[in-house]
């Protein structure tokens, strides 16, 4: 019984030695993480910078400090892999080397990446609650991006381009357009004018107004609240035009930018979520991207809005 | 003590890391934009139509889109006539503004603020009709031979381009 007993112990005591000599060994599995030096930091002011480095630069920076949690294996490893994919998609140490526009335009999908609980990651946040970024911070960086606005109209829009591109496009009255298809193979779809709205936005800051028109498959889901998932057939159109201020305040549809397509089968693009993607843009309607990989940049930004289906858009009720 | 807090926070990470312990943010919970919906009490539903264009206000903070139906379409994308042919029908939608909640620096539709509706006659009789309020109620309804100066407006609205 007794020698039993002392067999059994001795055992477990094995156990936990080899289990712990296992731990202690993996822990020299290290990939390297290295702080390479701060080439070009964000330019934004001072306190919006801090917003940042408290929630955010421990991945998106070459300034990350690990707390000594982080540092033991196997969180070191996931932490590891999340740092350096965090810097090869966004990484406030260098990112001041790019024009401004494009500094700004990060910060807004930083904003975006935050209120819809996005970032930071999930999983980093409920090991490290002190790097949520509180309502107060939120604000910081939302009011640098859009102060607001001072009363008075935009002066008004030289037309001359738009005037010209709606001259060419109306005498044309319709005879269609030889289109190529995307690179990853999704056709364009001409019919898309003749769809019905779902819901239009204007974006101020990029001065665009897009309108987001679904076809007869999207408004027969929307009428019967079918919109999670979308029902194979499904396709959406979002046209962008460039806004024109008319000098009183009205801003009116100006020259044509783009349009975009996401057309639903669930097995046919199985391999880009479902959907297949597509922007053309221009008078002359060209592909965009240089090879398949552009849909990375669709899904990427569509991303936040998996769980809805990869779809922003709240449709209008009231369809049928 | 330190020991045991040395091996859950790896474990919590793992775990979630595996199982994806996530939950929904409320801004992307799935929905339809039910506050900009029209209701029941107007004479046609405008969204069944094609879009013409659309215009913002920024001084008004409304956005309004100009439907058409088949001949009001016809006309305005190709414009060969010299004004919109007997049997055109437009309606417009204007709605005030909210933030996207899922698109920080955008805005879209929230409750309408007016509908308006023109139709042209055979013999260039117009007919014009207002709908405003919460519900929306006919505020105005005129008809004639010379559009007032609303009907004017909304007729001399261009086609948003769509190759
Ligand atoms: C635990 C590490 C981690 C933290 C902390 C973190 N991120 Fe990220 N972030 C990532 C990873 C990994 C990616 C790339 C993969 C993805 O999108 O999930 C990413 C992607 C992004 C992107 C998309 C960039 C692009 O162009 O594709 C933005 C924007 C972003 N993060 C903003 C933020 C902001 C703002 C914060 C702080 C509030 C933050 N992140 C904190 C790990 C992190
Ligand atoms: C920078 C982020 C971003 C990128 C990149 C992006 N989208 Fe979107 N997309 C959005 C947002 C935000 C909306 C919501 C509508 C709006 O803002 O006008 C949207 C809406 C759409 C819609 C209407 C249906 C919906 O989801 O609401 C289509 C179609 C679409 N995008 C296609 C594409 C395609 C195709 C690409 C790649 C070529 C792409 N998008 C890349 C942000 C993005």
């Amino acid at each position: 019984m007794a020698s039993a007993y002392g067999a059994r112990v001795r055992a477990v005591l094995w156990i936990a030695l080899v289990a712990g000599l296992v731990f202690v060994g993996l822990q020299f599995v290290r990939p390297t993480l290295t702080n390479p030096p701060v080439t070009a930091e964000l330019q934004a002011p001072p306190e919006v910078r801090a917003v940042l480095r408290q929630s955010c630069y421990n991945c998106h920076s070459n300034e990350t400090k690990l707390p000594w949690f982080d540092q033991v294996v196997p969180a070191y490893w996931l932490v590891n892999k999340d740092v350096k994919e965090a810097r090869a998609h966004l990484n406030f140490s260098e990112i001041g080397k790019l024009p401004a526009a494009q500094q700004r335009g990060a910060l807004f999908e930083a904003v975006n990446m935050i209120q819809m609980g996005a970032m930071p990651l999930p999983s980093y946040l409920r090991v490290h609650p002190g790097a949520a970024v509180s309502a107060e911070n939120l604000k910081v960086l939302r009011d640098y991006l859009m102060p607001p606005t001072p009363a008075g109209a935009t002066p008004a829009a030289d037309t001359s381009a738009a005037d010209a591109q709606y001259k060419g496009w109306i005498t044309a009255s319709g005879a269609p357009l030889k289109v190529q298809a995307e690179f990853n193979g999704v056709e364009f779809l001409p019919d898309y004018k003749n769809w019905k709205a779902i819901s239009s936005t204007d974006r101020p800051d990029n001065h665009t107004m897009r309108e987001i028109l679904g076809n007869d498959v999207a408004i027969k889901a929307i009428a019967e609240h079918h919109i999670n998932p979308w029902p194979d057939g499904t396709a959406f159109a979002k046209v962008a035009w460039a806004q024109q201020p008319d000098g009183k305040g009205a801003v009116q549809t100006g020259a044509f930018i783009q349009v975009e397509l996401m057309i639903r089968d669930s097995r046919k693009y199985a391999s880009t979520k479902g959907w297949g993607w597509g922007r053309w843009r221009g008078m002359d309607l060209k592909p965009y991207g240089k090879n398949a990989d552009f849909t990375n940049e669709c899904i990427g930004c569509h991303e936040p809005v998996r769980q809805n289906d990869y779809v922003y858009t709240m449709p209008l009720g009231g369809q049928q | 003590m330190r020991v045991r807090l040395m091996l859950l926070a790896p474990g919590v990470i793992l775990l979630c890391g595996v199982v994806g312990c996530t939950k929904t943010n409320p801004r992307v919970v799935t929905t339809l934009n039910t506050g900009a919906m029209l209701g029941s009490e107007l004479p046609s539903n405008p969204l069944q139509n094609r879009v013409i264009t659309s215009w913002i206000d920024k001084n008004a903070g409304t956005m309004s889109t100009l439907y058409g139906n088949d001949t009001a379409v016809q006309y305005a994308r190709t414009g060969a006539q010299s004004g919109y042919p007997a049997g055109s029908a437009l309606s417009v939608v204007t709605w005030t503004q909210q933030e996207d909640p899922r698109w920080f620096g955008g805005n879209i539709p929230a409750a309408a603020k007016s509908v308006e509706y023109v139709t042209i006659a055979p013999d260039q009789h117009f007919t014009y009709q207002r709908y405003e309020g919460s519900p929306l109620k006919q505020v105005d309804e005129e008809a004639g031979v010379a559009p007032n100066e609303r009907t004017a407006y909304l007729l001399a609205q261009r086609a948003a381009v769509m190759p």
